[in-house]
């Protein structure tokens, strides 16, 4: 985590729509935690959950009731799935 | 000009207090407010301290008695842009009511614009923790509770958009795989999506603003993208024309011009039909841009969607007879008949056989009587864009091609890439070279060229160094044809006797409205411009359809708002001014494979595969943020969003100010040795608080880093407080506090939770503070004492501080922890200094406001009338802000008081 030079939040917020997508594509079998989010896309989990959270917002994906044991929750798709 | 008692600055707790205050005294109130909404940052925050009052309860009162007062006039969304003194001693102000672009009065909140927008930015209102959309309600409590989308200007690439095409709005479309709503979005301005997505110039991507960093984004390609993919998928346009309104328009010419105003009237119900002089329709899509280039099936593809809304087009049907329109029931004509005629060298020989217009030429082959050059020597005179299709196009006929121009590479008109594409295909340029005879044999067949070398002048009226001879430098091109590519004219002879022409042949009509004098005759295109190009003529296409529609349904020929009164372009500098570091994308540039000697017409661009698209288009920046791409008018069930709304300056005269602009948080970055910004799991205490709260970002309190329920979460007091280093060595007095308060919160929120404070030393001076500080400690929080001089962080985003432990004998230890909250300090909001603009407002040492007689008059401040509310005088938490806000209050009362005595006494 620590080698890896975090972007200007402007520009990963900004790539949300963009990974829209990608990552119902991932959710497609069942609700991941962030961190498993990130290592199906091979992105960093910090710019995942922005993308996660902003998505959730906007009713696109929502968290699972508790967290993991290692307090992670998952997050799954609502509604359509990944458009077409 | 509006008349008010006093102008209150600023809508925080100070500024609404203030406001209702007064109004309940009667005073008339004008209070501005730079968001849009009321409520400052208290309306953020979780809780307060230390009743633990939940915050959004006691500021959605004061928000909605602000807005509903009948003394006050809350504007949102608003600016004071300048306050100066009047002769009678009260004050002018001039404001400025941003646009929404959205109609208050019919937005009902229900956020579906939200929804729907495509362009994510940082939410201001939740500490960037988290993203909202250009179209965007405040906060869930906003009052007033209506949309806002946020415009910076006019995106680059639309500005630069002749036809007034949304690129933004396009490019946005795609990054959120909405590609049909894209093809959707070009087609509401042409029907011309394939054609432009290969042949424009793309001036877009001249503006572009990425292109200052590595590149521009392939605009033009992703046009064709959404083409390619619409034409491949759907039957037909997907569009449905209005209900035929039983007038009639008659269209002279079918080339982007025509076509599109065509395409414009059909939609709008006219009934339309397009009187086209050659065998086919498209002008010179059709018969001048070479296939290799433009694929015929494309134009047809383009042209299929202006016929299926039923507009007829009669080929071989020239006009000449305007007039004879009118007569046969149209009610009104449209002349779109383009530049035709290639313009003569003026030279002698220029009669021989095997001499060629360049336009002549293109046509020749497009029309199928494409001449064998194999073996032949080609000398294309003239260095524009059609130039380089002539010579392009005489090289895969086979000819050894040579290009002729009076000036030099620098000079030339054709676009770099056609050049470019031209040498890469073996044709060779002979520059700084003017053609002064063609020399033919004793049959009349040409023989070759006769050419002086040129020199470089001084500039000329077009910008460019006007080329002048070299004498006795003539010289010989041997060649066996020669085309005269140097320029092209309208043909508008049989018009003359009806229309008035112009010396160059152009149609003359008023530019902005395309109506000639006979009102019923309106002209677009390059026969009213002169040669232009695709993108150029479809921009005409559309206003003629435009104005048509306004002069026939008897409207002033106005509001073209795809072109005219467009909103400025947003400044280049201040789109890249939004971010401190930017990841490289590389430019994807297409794959075309030119050959030395092409062979055939076969189009040479390869389409773009769906991934290109979204890393072409994932690379834009949201230049003026809203994308314009019509998304949220789409989803607005009242149609309450209007993006032609515009801002407008007033002017009001108030008897006193109250400046209430609170206090700006200390930027967490400027400690760099506490890693915020650096590391993710590093938030502010703003932050914080915005994770606590009801109406939070997150699920629940969650580190940024990973989504991780932080178990050990440490406080690093005095951040930016009680510190030189960083310039400010005042204690901000509502850290330890609200750290204070947060740390119970959290405790109750997340039980299993550790909480650890590193603190220089707690102050709890206030009623119930101390009692408040206890409480925490007794629900399990610890205090270490001692500077943290160090954060650094592990492989699982952890965070090491290392900091000196004064208690246990001042040695340096390390503690790791899951989460770091930094409990930032106060700063002065230097604001109000720019809104005196005759009387400069006196600040004190550190920046705030100044109370020159704070201990006895507080609120009052330098200037006699203005007054000061809250934390803009200096940090307050918010009992003392409601307080400060109650003196001032009064001090405004009497000096309105005094004010009134003093007129009503006679002198
Ligand atoms: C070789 C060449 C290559 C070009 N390449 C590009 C390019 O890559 N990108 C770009 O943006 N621009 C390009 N241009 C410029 C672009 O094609 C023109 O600017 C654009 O076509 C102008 O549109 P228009 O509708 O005004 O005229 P036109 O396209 O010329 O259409 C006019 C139509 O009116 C018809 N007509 C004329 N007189 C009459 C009459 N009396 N009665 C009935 N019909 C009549 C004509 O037959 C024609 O169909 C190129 C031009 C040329 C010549
Ligand atoms: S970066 Fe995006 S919005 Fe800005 S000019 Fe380029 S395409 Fe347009
Ligand atoms: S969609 Fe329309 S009504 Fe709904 S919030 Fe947005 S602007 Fe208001």
């Amino acid at each position: 985590m620590s080698n890896t030079p975090t972007r200007d939040i402007r520009e990963i917020i900004r790539e949300e729509p963009l990974m829209h997508r990608p990552i119902l594509r991932v959710l497609a079998d069942g609700p991941l935690t962030v961190p498993e989010i990130a290592e199906a896309l091979g992105r960093p989990a910090d710019e995942v959950l922005f993308w996660v959270m902003g998505m959730r917002r906007y009713g696109m994906l929502a968290e699972s009731k508790d967290p993991t044991d290692d307090g992670y929750f998952s997050y799954a798709a609502v509604g359509g799935g990944v458009p077409s | 000009m509006d008349h008010y008692d006093v102008l209150v600055v600023g809508s925080g707790i100070g500024g609404m207090e203030s406001a209702i205050k007064l109004g309940d005294m009667g005073y008339k109130v004008l209070l501005v407010e730079k968001e849009g909404s009321v409520g400052g940052r208290v309306i953020l925050l979780s809780k307060v301290f230390p009743t633990l009052d939940c915050a959004s309860c006691i500021t959605t009162p004061k928000m909605a008695a602000t807005i509903h007062h009948p003394n006050i006039t809350a504007m949102t969304y608003s600016e004071v842009m300048g306050i100066r003194r009047g002769g009678d001693g009260r004050f002018r102000a001039s404001v400025r009511q941003k646009a929404r672009y959205v109609d208050e009065s019919a937005c009902t909140g229900c956020q579906l614009c939200e929804s729907a927008c495509t362009v994510a930015v940082p939410d201001q209102f939740n500490a960037d923790l988290i993203a909202r959309r250009a179209a965007y309600i405040p906060f869930p409590q906003a009052v007033p509770k209506k949309a806002v989308i946020e415009r910076a200007g006019t995106s680059p690439c639309i500005d630069n958009c002749p036809a007034g095409i949304k690129a933004h709005g396009y490019v946005s479309l795609i990054r959120s795989g909405k590609y049909e709503e894209a093809f959707q979005l070009v087609l509401d301005a042409t029907p011309l999506v394939g054609s432009l997505g290969r042949a424009c110039y793309a001036p877009c991507e001249s503006g572009c603003t990425r292109g200052e960093l590595e590149g521009p984004l392939p605009i033009r390609r992703l046009k064709r993208f959404v083409a390619d993919r619409h034409y491949r998928e759907m039957e037909g346009p997907g569009v449905t024309p209005a209900q035929p309104n039983g007038k009639r328009v008659a269209i002279v010419g079918s080339g982007p011009a025509g076509l599109t105003a065509a395409w414009q009237l059909a939609r709008n119900g006219y009934e339309v039909k397009i009187f086209e002089a050659a065998e086919e329709p498209g002008g010179f899509l059709r018969y001048a841009i070479p296939a290799y280039r433009l694929p015929q099936d494309v134009v047809e593809q383009d042209i299929a969607n202006v016929t299926a809304l039923g507009v007829q087009i009669a080929t071989n049907s020239p006009v000449s007879d305007l007039g004879a329109l009118r007569r046969d029931g149209f009610d009104a004509v449209l002349l779109a008949t383009g530049t035709p005629l290639s313009s003569g060298l003026g030279i002698p020989g220029e009669q021989l056989q095997g001499v060629v217009g360049g336009l002549d030429f293109l046509r020749g082959v497009r029309h199928g009587r494409a001449p064998d050059l194999h073996g032949r020597r080609v000398v294309v005179v003239g260095g524009g864009n059609v130039a380089m299709d002539a010579a392009r196009t005489a090289r895969r006929l086979g000819a050894e091609t040579l290009v002729a121009y009076r000036r030099g590479r620098e000079e030339m008109p054709a676009h770099q890439a056609e050049s470019d594409d031209a040498a890469a295909e073996g044709v060779e340029f002979r520059f700084l070279a003017a053609p002064i005879a063609v020399v033919g044999d004793s049959a009349g067949r040409v023989q070759g060229l006769r050419c002086q070398r040129m020199e470089l002048g001084q500039p000329d009226a077009s910008g460019r160094r006007r080329p002048t001879p070299v004498p006795g430098s003539e010289f010989m091109l041997p060649c066996d044809e020669v085309i005269a590519a140097i320029g092209m004219l309208p043909d508008t002879a049989s018009f003359e006797a009806a229309l008035p022409i112009a010396a160059d042949r152009s149609v003359k009509v008023d530019p902005h409205t395309l109506q000639s004098e006979i009102p019923y005759i309106f002209a677009a295109g390059d026969v009213v411009t002169g040669p232009t190009d695709i993108a150029r003529a479809v921009g005409q296409g559309r206003r003629a359809a435009h104005m048509i529609d306004r002069w026939l349904t008897n409207r002033p020929l106005t509001g073209f708002h795809a072109l005219d009164d467009r909103l400025a372009a947003v400044d280049t500098a201040e789109v890249l001014g939004r971010q401190r570091r930017y990841t490289r994308h590389d430019p994807l540039v297409a794959d075309v494979q030119h050959a030395a000697l092409p062979r055939d017409f076969a189009e040479i661009e390869p389409p773009m595969r769906e991934d290109e698209a979204l890393q072409g288009a994932g690379a834009c920046l949201d230049c003026g943020v809203c994308s314009e791409c019509g998304q949220c008018v789409a989803a607005c069930p009242p149609s309450a969003i209007d993006l032609s709304m515009r801002e407008r300056t007033f002017d009001a005269e108030v008897g006193a100010v109250v400046v209430s602009t609170g206090y700006k948080l200390f930027a967490a970055d400027l400690k760099p040795e506490y890693g915020f910004g650096k590391y993710p799991n590093v938030i502010t205490a703003m932050q914080m608080d915005r994770l606590i709260a009801p109406t939070r970002p997150f699920n629940t309190i969650l580190r940024p880093g990973d989504g991780k329920v932080p178990e050990r979460i440490a406080y690093v007091m005095c951040t930016g407080s009680r510190d030189k280093t960083v310039g400010n060595p005042l204690c901000s007095k509502i850290c330890c506090m609200y750290s204070t308060k947060q740390n119970q919160l959290i405790m109750g929120t997340l039980p299993l939770a550790d909480v650890t404070v590193h603190y220089m030393d707690v102050r709890a001076a206030g009623k119930r503070y101390e009692e408040f500080y206890q409480q925490a400690k007794d629900m399990g929080a610890s205090y270490i004492k001692g500077r943290v001089a160090k954060i650094t962080e592990t492989e699982n985003g952890n965070l090491i501080l290392r900091y000196e432990d004064i208690e246990n004998g001042g040695e340096i230890a390390e503690a790791e922890y899951d989460l770091v909250v930094l409990a930032v300090g106060v700063q002065p909001n230097r604001d109000p200094e720019r809104l005196f603009l005759d009387e400069p407002l006196g600040l004190d040492d550190y920046y705030y406001v100044a109370e020159p007689n704070e201990d006895l008059n507080p609120g009052k401040t330098s200037i006699p009338g203005v007054f000061v509310a809250g934390a803009a005088s200096g940090t307050k938490d918010i009992v003392d802000t409601i307080l400060h806000a109650g003196a001032a209050v009064a001090q405004v009362a009497a000096h309105l008081e005094q004010e009134n005595r003093t007129k009503k006494v006679p002198v």
